[in-house]
């Protein structure tokens, strides 16, 4: 029960501070931001014929392409693993940041109805469309264990990093949907830049060729791609071969923080317009 | 504590003024505005930035106690919207503040957050969430909610297939349920049928007994008298007038029924007619502002002239809300003698049955003499057409049946073509 109406006082002001984020409204909002979420799943696959399968599908067919054309014709070195499994364990957190990024850009124009005429506090839409891509996730990780099974590897107890690793990426595609997502909203833009942005990215992490091949004294700057701790880490938690990268991981977790934090005080900052000018 | 349900001080609301060509525009111009900016003057910027914004609000206070009903009126674009957009958290005030004591519960257009894709009952729960419920809360009100809106053999089918007066009741059933201390409605009451819309003003009074505070945006003069005690009348973003119903509504008629039209201007010598009071009359002859598809209407006009005014054309335009003219009745056009009118009296109108579209419409005057210069151009109020299905989205401008005929070329297959029609 909400505590005895009378007594909620609810006051609207035109200014508030550049650091006053308002969490505790996200908190109260917190049974949309789940139905938003089961919106997104139900509405995703319910015309679709193949309905979860398309989850599957998705990484699947990238994994096959790159098996052919970087494991099969250049000859790319894996790790001692399988080339297409070594794809895979890249592939699968990719996609799924991958469409958290694309959505959290988006989502506030996409559902532009809901924010011209409703109130509820914007920042649960990002978040909603950084966490409903994660079913499509665990989904597509049960290919990846039976993969594994017909390859013949077993994972290991480090298999349970694997989901605060997930919340990293999840925080990075927050981070990044918090800076796009007001900017599409008055200018968009975005949408059209969205999908090179994510293909160049894609290219810059070690996703198709290991961390290895990558030369020395590039290896510093190239970890400046937070994503690069990510995957790195899904290889090592997933495969057991070789150190974590804590370097790698470091990094990403500090570029992340200062992502999000300005993140969260220029889309709080933006949100106050965003109904007037979608 | 203070004794108060909404309290508003100095709330004004600017906007850039945008026009539709330039909204969401891309970044290049943006960047080459900017870089211009860059090198005018203070002053010119300045003078720009005046030029492209207005007060959507400006400087409203008012204070609303528990449990009052209080109407908004004002044509539109006085500033209406932007006052419930405020107090629904949509947007933010560019100045001044509110304080609101409860749970409100904004109904400022039914079914915005529907899925198409999803079924009803599957929308019971998101629109109940968007709205501000529980799940537990819409668990525990569902089977009320499904019988409020009659559609229960529907509930599982997705929205997309439903009709657009089940898709309100569906909306109207969820919001009905929200129990809110404070409401605010915006026009929902002119939809869906009759015996809906009875049901909707029923759960409104039922609200009002309970001692929800609800504040009422509407066009419809009746509802507002029904349901109001008191009214804010909203001019151009300024509340010029805050009291009991009676007077804001004679205030708002005053104004709104005397207005010129803006492509009338005054003959030399000055105007020789013009009309003070316009009534819509319905089938019994009682003054009301929401009709039904296909009754008729009688339009009752009062007039005052200088002097006599020899054969006027007297012409009476119907305009819809989005300024689409719709029909005109011209007394010459449909031979009324009308040899000249003098002093003062009344011209009464009755329409053939109305067949146009489901929305407001604002009705005009226009007087011309013989010779075609116009002596006279006024607006003369408001009303609504009601019907569940023809609205101007879909059906245009005026709905009229036709006469169907459906055959099909091969013999063998004519069966299945009256299977489907039937």
């Amino acid at each position: 029960m909400h505590p005895a109406p009378s007594q909620v006082i609810t006051e609207i002001r035109p200014d508030r501070g550049w650091l006053d984020l308002d969490l505790g409204a996200v908190w109260r909002y917190r049974e949309l931001l789940g139905v938003l979420v089961m919106r997104d799943l139900q509405v995703l696959y319910k015309q679709a014929l193949l309905g979860a399968g398309w989850a599957i599908l998705q990484p699947v067919f990238a994994v096959i392409i790159f098996s052919i054309i970087f494991g099969y014709i250049v000859k790319m070195p894996s790790e001692g693993v399988p080339y297409p499994l070594f794809a895979f364990a890249g592939v699968l957190p990719w996609t799924y940041f991958a469409e958290a990024v694309r959505r959290s850009g988006t989502g506030l124009v996409t559902d532009a109805e809901l924010v011209r005429k409703v109130y509820f506090p914007r920042l649960i839409m990002p978040l909603a469309n950084v966490i409903s891509p994660l079913v499509d996730f665990c989904i597509a990780f049960v290919v990846l264990l039976v993969l594994m099974a017909f390859y013949g590897i077993a994972p290991s107890w480090k298999i349970l990093v694997i989901p605060p690793l997930m919340v990293v990426a999840a925080l990075l595609a927050l981070s990044i949907g918090l800076w796009l997502g007001p900017i599409n909203v008055r200018f968009r833009d975005i949408k059209h830049t969205l999908p090179f942005l994510i293909q160049i990215w894609m290219y810059a992490s070690p996703i198709v060729y290991p961390l290895s091949i990558v030369p020395r004294e590039w290896q510093a700057i190239y970890a400046l791609n937070p994503m690069v701790g990510v995957i790195e880490g899904f290889r090592w938690a997933v495969f057991d071969r070789g150190e974590p990268n804590f370097t790698a991981l470091a990094m990403s977790g500090a570029i992340i923080v200062l992502l999000l934090a300005g993140g969260l005080v220029f889309f709080r900052r933006m949100e106050r317009t965003f109904a007037d000018v979608i | 504590m203070e004794n108060f349900a909404i309290s508003v001080r100095g709330l004004s609301k600017r906007y850039r003024r945008l026009l539709r060509s330039q909204r969401h525009d891309s970044l290049r111009d943006v960047i080459a505005a900017g870089i211009g900016d860059m090198f005018a003057s203070k002053a010119a910027r300045d003078e720009r930035t005046k030029r492209n914004t207005f007060w959507a609000l400006k400087d409203a206070s008012f204070e609303i106690a528990p449990g009052e009903n209080v109407g908004i009126i004002g044509l539109n674009g006085a500033g209406k919207s932007t006052l419930l957009k405020l107090l629904s958290r949509i947007t933010v005030p560019t100045t001044g503040n509110i304080r609101i004591k409860g749970r409100l519960g904004a109904l400022l257009e039914v079914g915005t957050g529907f899925h198409a894709e999803l079924t009803g009952r599957e929308n019971v729960f998101l629109y109940g969430s968007i709205l501000g419920m529980t799940r537990k809360e819409v668990e525990a009100k569902f089977d009320a909610i499904v019988e409020f809106s009659e559609i229960r053999e529907f509930i599982d089918t997705p929205v997309k297939r439903y009709s657009s007066g089940m898709y309100v009741r569906l909306a109207f059933a969820v919001a009905a349920h929200l129990d809110p201390d404070i409401l605010l409605l915006d026009e929902v009451l002119a939809v869906g049928d009759f015996a809906f819309q009875r049901k909707c003003m029923n759960f409104a009074k039922q609200l009002q007994r309970k001692g929800a505070t609800i504040l009422f945006v509407s066009h419809n003069m009746f509802s507002i008298k029904t349901m109001c005690q008191r009214v804010i009348y909203l001019k151009k973003g300024q509340v010029v007038f805050d009291g009991p119903t009676a007077e804001g509504l004679k205030l708002y008629e005053a104004d709104s029924r005397l207005a010129d039209v803006p492509w009338f201007d005054e003959p030399e010598g000055g105007r020789r007619i013009s009309f003070e009071d316009v009534q819509f009359l319905g089938k019994e002859g009682s003054e009301g502002a929401v009709f039904d598809f296909g009754e008729r209407m009688t339009i009752r006009l009062r007039y005052k002239t200088k002097g006599r005014v020899e054969r006027p054309d007297i012409r009476i335009g119907l305009d819809r809300d989005d300024d689409t003219h719709c029909m005109t009745f011209s007394t010459m056009t449909d031979g009324v003698p009308m040899p000249y009118l003098e002093g003062e009296g009344a011209i009464e109108l009755t329409t053939p049955p109305i067949k146009l579209v489901s929305d407001l419409y604002t009705c005009n005057v226009v007087v011309r003499d013989a010779d075609g210069h116009m002596l006279s151009g006024q607006i003369g109020g408001r009303f609504h057409v009601r019907h569940p299905d023809f609205s101007s989205t879909t059906f245009g401008v005026f709905h009229e049946s036709g006469e169907w005929r459906v055959t099909a070329d091969a013999p063998a297959r004519l069966s299945e073509v009256k299977d489907r029609v039937g």
